[in-house]
């Protein structure tokens, strides 16, 4: 097989030698560089653009980065959109504790009890952005798995280190 | 943006008791975290086939504790065993009832670990006896 590849390309090489002047070649990879130079190849101005309409606005109202956004009802940390991450994901470097705490939020869109899993995201230091601490229905301490003052972290695999928290929906109450 | 579900389909009851009682520690799948939160996949079938188990799985902190009615977390103990279990629900399984949480519910139980390990251990003894 390798022979085969071997024939191949030499014969190409020497088709092209014959037919192709080495000055013409180097000016044709010129041109080809230079104009690759001159085509944005990474969306750079697409940080700049507007934000377009959320197409389930009126289901799912609010600003998803905000901490009046319905689903941060019951949250107590940094959220983890303004930290890299999303309002769902944990940024680059750090991983969700699996064990964590489940509430519910009412979704004014649509009138129904979302069931939300706030998980922290942990394995760096604080965030330190967009605090946002909200009870709605948390206990006090005494009642860990429905308190939100506990830093989750412990049962994650990274150690302690919090760095910020998710709101992810995981069912529907009514 | 996580969206919303499209259309939305109402958690039940039972599942949404578990998720917001139970499902923050023993996850999802009941699996559980490695050290720190027992998985109930291996072990709910196992202890609901005895007396003791049973009476252990209500006494449990995380259940006895839980601001579940009587009822209510019969169905979440009975909905535990027969969708989170690793093994095949044995058919003379029989669900937890009202009654049954409310018996051994008000007695607390004190050595939560030493218990667990003691019944799985005999469970496992009379099961290599039956064999």
């Amino acid at each position: 097989m390798p022979s085969s590849i071997d024939a191949l390309v030499e014969r190409l090489a020497r088709n092209m030698a014959q037919r192709i002047s080495r000055r013409s070649f180097i000016g044709g990879v010129g041109a080809l560089l230079f104009g690759a130079a001159g085509m944005p190849l990474l969306p750079v101005a697409r940080g700049e653009s507007t934000t377009p309409a959320r197409p389930d606005a009126a289901t799912d109202p609010g600003d998803p980065q905000a901490c009046e956004y319905w689903r941060h009802c019951a949250i107590d940390g940094f959220l983890c959109g303004c930290c890299g991450g999303s309002g769902q994901s944990c940024p680059p470097g750090t991983e969700h504790s699996a064990v964590t705490w489940v509430g519910t939020c009412h979704n004014p869109g649509d009138g129904r009890d979302y069931i939300i899993s706030y998980n922290d995201c942990c394995g760096k230091s604080a965030c330190g952005r967009c605090l946002c601490s909200r009870h709605e229905d948390d206990k006090p301490l005494y009642v860990p798995f429905r308190s939100n003052d506990y830093n989750w972290c412990p049962g994650s695999k990274v150690g302690i280190a919090y760095h910020c928290t998710v709101a992810r929906i995981v069912g529907v109450a009514k | 943006m996580q969206p919303l579900a499209q259309p939305v389909v109402l958690t039940p009851t039972v599942q949404a008791n578990y998720m917001l009682n139970c499902m923050g520690c023993h996850l999802a799948d009941g699996s559980g975290a490695a050290g720190k939160v027992p998985s109930v996949r291996d072990s709910m079938v196992i202890l609901s086939q005895s007396v003791a188990g049973r009476r252990y799985l209500v006494q449990v902190p995380g259940a006895s504790q839980s601001p579940l009615s009587d009822l209510e977390l019969a169905q979440v103990l009975s909905w535990m065993v027969r969708n989170l279990s690793a093994q095949a629900v044995p058919p003379d399984f029989t669900d937890f009832t009202a009654a049954e949480v409310a018996s051994y519910r008000s007695y607390p139980l004190v050595d939560v670990r030493d218990t667990r390990a003691r019944l799985l251990q005999a469970a496992a003894r009379s099961a290599d006896a039956g064999d």
